[in-house]
């Protein structure tokens, strides 16, 4: 029996006899209705087909739900409709600082960044405002610019630590600076972070802006952060904790 | 000895616990406040010796900014 290129259609001969012709037509049409559908298998509006791993066969893929987006599934082998994530933050902790140190633990390594916001920082003594992450002193790598509010000069200080480059006036409760830690919860890389804001700083009761920029410098995941004054004790102080993606 | 009190926010349960510091955590709070102590030091004599030099050439901290840069 002959069959036709693509499909394989059985058609009649040239040499069939005429009484067979029914038989020959409807064994074609039966076989062209096969493969239409196999090659169509959507069956509500808004279906998909996808070529599946048979020849001439499609997998019908029902329409997904508003806001999702088509993409490949996990193990590579169909689409499928998903609902894309979305990034943004969300507050894991906001915490009230106290002591000569307040600790943030058992940090979520599941965002791609921590962001802190620190603010209305309250120290008993003058001295040193700072962030060990994981407890860690000296792993950090750090270049800070800073400067009194409203003038022209700049000062640059290098340091190994996440710290303000001088005293924090004790007393005082303007003092505010936000934390960024990008890839915090890594455990091949160094993070990268950026520490930035304003506070009195002692001789004077100047009003210090700064910014510092610079890397912690494991590999370990940072899944603590221990906030600390250089002296004395925190009498207050609020940090708000985010997960970035 | 009373030993300074820390704080520690346990996130993933957020349960707060306010105690006094361990042995081993006061003696390296000790430490770091040591070596707070001598970088203060070290930085307000590099700061006098600054001054005092400023003002043997009468100048401002602006003015010998404008020499220097």
């Amino acid at each position: 029996m002959p069959t036709t290129t693509n499909y394989g259609w059985t058609t009649p001969a040239d040499t069939d006899l005429v009484k067979d012709g029914a038989s020959a037509i409807r064994t074609l049409g039966t076989a062209i209705d096969t493969t239409t559908k196999n090659l169509n298998p959507e069956t509500t509006l808004g279906d998909i087909a996808y070529r599946s791993s048979t020849a001439n066969v499609k997998t019908r893929l029902g329409l997904g739900t508003a806001g999702q987006v088509l993409t490949v599934n996990s193990g590579a082998t169909a689409p499928e409709w998903a609902t894309p994530s979305s990034g943004g933050m969300t507050l894991l902790s906001t915490t009230t600082l106290s002591g000569a140190s307040t600790t943030i633990s058992s940090i979520s390594g599941s965002y791609k960044s921590l962001i802190a916001y620190i603010y209305n920082v309250n120290q008993g003594s003058d001295g040193d405002f700072m962030i060990d992450p994981n407890n860690s002193t000296n792993l950090t790598d750090s270049i800070t610019n800073y400067g009194e509010n409203g003038t022209s000069y700049a000062l640059a200080r290098s340091g190994n630590r996440i710290r303000t480059p001088g005293n924090v006036s004790s007393g005082n409760t303007s003092n505010a600076w936000t934390l960024i830690l990008d890839n915090y919860a890594s455990s091949t890389s160094f993070k990268p972070f950026n520490f930035y804001g304003y506070y009195e700083y002692t001789p004077n009761s100047i009003k210090a802006c700064m910014h510092a920029g610079g890397n912690f410098r494991s590999t370990t995941a940072i899944s603590s952060l221990v906030f600390k004054p250089s002296t004395g004790s925190f009498s207050g102080g609020t940090v708000l904790l985010y997960g970035v993606n | 000895m009373t030993k300074p009190i820390i704080r520690i926010h346990n996130i993933e349960n957020d349960e707060i616990i306010d105690r006094e510091m361990t042995a081993a955590e006061f003696k390296i709070y000790e430490a770091n406040q040591a070596a707070q102590a001598e970088a203060q030091a070290e930085a307000e004599a590099k700061e006098a010796a600054r001054q005092a030099i400023l003002d043997r050439l009468g100048l401002t901290a602006d003015e010998a900014k404008l020499l220097l840069g």
